[in-house]
């Protein structure tokens, strides 16, 4: 066991992670040059495509130390976006060590501060790594004071490296082999792997990404999934190296994937402990704690004919992102869907467009909401997931807003506009500290803005140099009412939200006006309203189109007649009828765009 | 299912020049001219093997498009139409149309057209606003079309339809009334009525001109309709008005769909094949070039079947352009399909107001003839479109 070491790469999206890993990969002979695709780790289409890493993978490597020995590291890869900080503590929980990549440039962001301090609860070793020393605008002595100051642990010897170049890669290796702790854990007791990831294969059914903590896995060992009491033979048995390679068995401290001929997309979840079948284990591993999510929006498929698919997709999404929840929803506006729960705006991005990418899903989102306690007039405490289950004003006798503590971290000079967008958010200041050529500023902020457009803001007004990290502190009474919006008369569900009474004018306002550019001549003129409650409070309306109709038809050719069909077809593939009146995809996200007009 | 009528269509790919609107198959004339007597011979042996289709059905019409088919030699049309007649034939009081560019024209050549067998005239007018006509690239005058009119009465044309647009750069409400009163000044028999549409391709797409804007347009056309409705030409299409009997018959044969032969570059044809009901879709390469170096019967750029939803849409496509609709019947009739095949897509288009509720008729309301790519978008089939569905397991 003594040869294993089990660690992640805690970084900021942009400082190098998934370079960094490529590189070791590259080094200890994983892949030979001209397999290396860039950025190995991100499997993932869409995480290619975004540049950032959404779900934990992970590669054996086998590095010959300069003593001679042959070591067996596995990497777990973890992902750098703040909705994500569930995903790495349950990639941590797989590791001794972590490597702490640091940008020598830019020096230490929100986001490494929070994963480093879960790191550290979780226990494990954290090696500080500045990466881009190349860069001309290095500056590794300063980022090893803001390490030590702003993080609060040693960094003097702090390792520096390149990975675009490689430089000081060979050195890390040996270091790791050194500060990192190897497994521990009881090879002769009876079986204990914990369950770090599942993802459903349509050939061979649920793949687990384990860590095996006790004992020894075998291939044609019988197992049992603790909590789900799911049991198999395991079929296939193996490392990543980053290719599958079979293996026929796993010992302690080791990580790989497992196959056992379940079938049940619910059948292994991540955080649940296999065992032997024959010799349990008296207790599981602990697992991970739940998470709740924090934003909720409804999904719904354009054609209804797609529910029962779309059921089934998010089953399988579900089974390794567990941070996704989700309940059937009947919407006046949309019909049955599901209304999910998301970590967060980004989360409910990626996960609307893995549905609609590996499952070909078309879908409608409606306006994505924070949840609400209501304190009702009857002395009862509610939890208001979506805008249209708000009670009745005069039922309502107290509502709660969620409220995070919002920590962020930028350079002094944006200091002053990142305060004001605080303000405006209806923040509260907690803290404000210079840490070397760093600002700390702690606020607390209601979460309902903090989702509607406050990180992207909080970047561009600072250049994107600002970093933020937040976490859920309490529901707090606040003076809010539910904004409704009517097309022609009738109240639209779906774009019901629920706002600050001081802002809901505005946010009428600026809704109608978005509403009328999105959404496009038709037939019938289009009456676009705001309300609380019966007062309407702004109105646009789209004029009606006089006609659409081909003048001239070369009547022996109907080919391009019907091409043109065809794609004004393709162009409403995202409209929902409402009535007689087409609202595409677009105005049901329009309630986050308020304020950014473009 | 019995065989629906069969017309002829003859397409002639040339013009003295391009008009900058004009995204038909036509191409301006080189410095040799026109290659008549190769294009005649792949006309004759066109028509030998088009008739081999006719299954004993006689031709209701013919008709000669373009591009400008009066650039033709009147002995070109003349042999065509005499082979026509032979076989696969003509049926009594056949309709025989000829386009003309009233630029092109004269009494004699006319009067040799007549004399060919061609009974019906349609002139590309457009406008008789002589700024307008040059502002849109043609090659006549206001006068000249007047003229034609004339030309084309003293020759014995007693069936003679215009065209005109409308919606023309810098046109106004006024200026198109005062195009319709010149028109039916004229007396025509049939008006085809439609609206500029810049299309890809084009010259005014690459330079688009100031076009006048939708309400403009959207008055000029009840405007225009009023007066061709007092002059006496009924709307009985989309575009197309007519005075009573006249209507086009080759249209008619098309939006009743009907079946049609094709010569020459880029024709279309349909064709009903056996008791089956097997209905194809042809289509003759459509550069001249390309059409003439290819032999007998290589000159089809295509030819597919119509599965059944293709023959759905197709039907409606062309039926509800009519503002009268067919009778339900016709549907059986020219589709072989069950009569409820469309109950889903009839019923929505019902719901929203787009089809009368009449029994046994299928035809468009006033809203439906307005905005009908909406509701012939009803008719199309599912998942049609650039995306088809295709099952994750399939793509794997």
């Amino acid at each position: 066991m003594d040869h294993i070491r089990n660690f992640s790469i805690i970084a900021h999206i942009d400082h190098g992670k998934s370079t960094l890993a490529d590189r070791l990969i590259e080094t200890c002979g994983g892949l030979s040059q001209r397999e290396m695709a860039e950025q190995v780790l991100d499997s993932m289409d869409l995480e290619r495509e975004r540049g950032i890493t959404i779900k934990a993978q992970s590669v054996t490597l086998s590095y010959k130390a300069r003593d001679g020995r042959v070591y067996e590291l596995n990497i777990i890869d973890t992902p750098g976006h703040v909705d994500f900080s569930y995903e790495v503590s349950r990639s941590l929980a797989a590791c001794e060590g972590a490597l702490l990549v640091v940008d020598a440039a830019q020096g230490v962001e929100a986001q490494s501060v929070a994963n480093c301090y879960t790191a550290i609860e979780q226990g494990l070793e954290v090696v500080p790594v500045l990466n881009k020393i190349d860069l001309p605008s290095a500056e590794p002595a300063r980022v090893i004071q803001e390490i030590e100051e702003i993080i609060g642990i040693e960094a003097q010897n702090a390792l520096r490296v390149s990975a675009k170049t490689g430089e000081g890669v060979p050195d890390l290796l040996e270091a790791l082999l050194v500060r990192i702790p190897p497994p521990a854990g009881n090879p002769d007791g009876p079986l204990k792997a914990l369950i770090v990831d599942s993802w459903f294969d349509n050939y061979l059914g649920v793949v687990s990404l384990i860590r095996v903590v006790d004992g020894r896995v075998t291939a044609g060992q019988r197992v049992r999934v603790m909590a789900t009491g799911f049991s198999g033979e395991v079929g296939k048995l193996g490392i990543f190296t980053p290719k599958p390679r079979d293996r026929t068995v796993l010992e302690t401290g080791e990580v790989g994937f497992l196959v056992a001929g379940i079938k049940d997309i619910h059948g292994a979840p991540v955080g649940d402990t296999i065992t032997d079948d024959r010799r349990p284990a008296q207790t599981p591993l602990p697992g991970f704690k739940a998470v709740k999510p924090q934003v909720f929006a409804g999904l719904f498929p354009v054609d209804s004919a797609d529910y029962e698919p779309f059921r089934e997709a998010l089953g399988k999404l579900r089974l390794n992102d567990s941070a996704l929840q989700y309940e059937p929803e009947n919407s006046q506006a949309l019909g049955f869907g599901f209304r999910c729960g998301f970590l967060g705006l980004l989360h409910m991005d990626i996960v609307q467009e893995r549905l609609e990418r590996e499952y070909d899903l078309d879908l409608i989102t409606s306006a994505p909401t924070v949840v609400y306690e209501v304190v009702t007039t009857g002395g009862e405490t509610l939890r208001v997931e979506n805008p249209a289950d708000l009670p009745a004003a005069n039922r309502m006798a107290e509502i709660r807003e969620p409220i995070v503590q919002a920590n962020m971290l930028m350079p002094p000079e944006h200091l002053g506009n990142v305060i004001n967008l605080c303000i405006e958010k209806r923040g509260v200041q907690r803290s404000l500290q210079y840490l070397g050529r760093q600002v700390s500023l702690v606020y607390e902020l209601p979460l309902s803005e903090v989702v509607l457009d406050f990180f992207d803001r909080l970047k561009s007004l600072s250049r994107g140099y600002a970093s933020l990290d937040y976490h859920f502190v309490r529901f707090q009474a606040a003076d809010l009412v539910k904004l409704d919006i009517l097309v022609n008369g009738e109240r639209v569900d779906a774009l019901s939200i629920i706002v600050h009474r001081d802002q809901a004018y505005a946010r009428g306002r600026d809704l109608c006006e978005r509403m009328q550019e999105i959404i496009p001549r038709q037939m019938y003129e289009v009456a676009i309203q705001a309300a609380i409650g019966s007062h309407i409070v702004a109105r646009q309306s789209v004029k009606a189109l006089r006609k659409n109709v081909t003048a001239k038809c070369y009547g022996g050719d109907v080919t391009r007649k019907r091409k043109l069909l065809e794609k004004q077809k393709a162009g409403k593939r995202r409209m929902k009828q409402f009535g007689k009146i087409e609202i595409p995809q677009e105005a049901f996200l329009a309630v986050l765009q308020v304020g950014k007009k473009t | 299912m019995s065989a629906p009528p069969l017309s002829l269509y003859v397409h002639v790919p040339w013009c003295v020049r391009k008009c900058p609107y004009c995204d038909f198959n036509s191409h301006p004339l080189g410095p040799q001219g026109l290659p008549e007597a190769r294009y005649l011979q792949a006309l004759l042996e066109d028509l030998a093997e088009e008739a081999g289709e006719a299954s004993g059905r006689a031709l209701v019409s013919v008709f000669f498009g373009g591009g400008t088919p009066s650039l033709l030699a009147p002995a070109t049309v003349a042999r065509v139409l005499e082979a026509a007649g032979r076989d696969p034939g003509l049926a009594p009081g056949a309709e025989v149309t000829l386009e003309a560019n009233p630029g092109t024209v004269d009494a004699g050549r006319l009067r040799e057209l007549r004399a060919a067998g061609v009974d019906r005239l349609s002139l590309g007018a457009q406008s008789f606003d002589e700024r307008l006509l040059r502002r849109i690239g043609r090659i006549h005058s206001a006068r000249e079309a007047a003229a034609a009119v004339e030309a084309a009465r003293s020759a014995g044309f007693e069936n003679v339809g215009l065209d005109l647009m409308y919606g023309l750069p810098g046109q106004t409400v006024a200026g198109a009334l005062a195009d319709v009163q010149a028109a039916l000044a004229l007396e025509p028999e049939h008006l085809s009525h439609y609206q500029l549409t810049v299309e890809a391709g084009t010259a005014f797409h690459r330079h688009p001109p100031p076009l006048p804007d939708e309400e403009v347009v959207a008055e000029m056309e009840s405007a225009c309709r009023a007066r061709l409705a007092e002059g006496g030409l009924a709307r009985y299409e989309v575009s197309a008005f007519a005075r009573p009997g006249r209507q086009c018959r080759h249209n008619l044969n098309y939006w009743t769909f009907g079946d049609y032969l094709a010569l020459g570059p880029g024709a279309h044809g349909k064709l009903t094949r056996g008791a089956g009901g097997r209905v194809l879709r042809r289509a003759r390469h459509a550069r001249p070039g390309d059409y003439l170096s290819a032999g007998p019967g290589g000159r089809w750029a295509e030819v597919r079947e119509l599965a059944a939803q293709d023959l759905v849409l197709e039907f409606f496509l062309n039926v509800l352009r009519l503002t009268e609709g067919v009778p339900q019947a016709l549907f059986a009739e020219r589709t072989g399909l069950p009569p409820e095949t469309a109950t889903g897509a009839l019923a929505e288009a019902r719901t929203r107001g787009l089809m009368t509720a009449e029994p046994g008729r299928l035809r468009a309301t006033e809203a439906g003839l307005r905005f009908l790519n909406d509701l012939c978008a009803l008719f199309l089939p599912a998942g049609a479109g650039p995306h088809p569905v295709v099952p994750r397991e399939q793509t794997a």
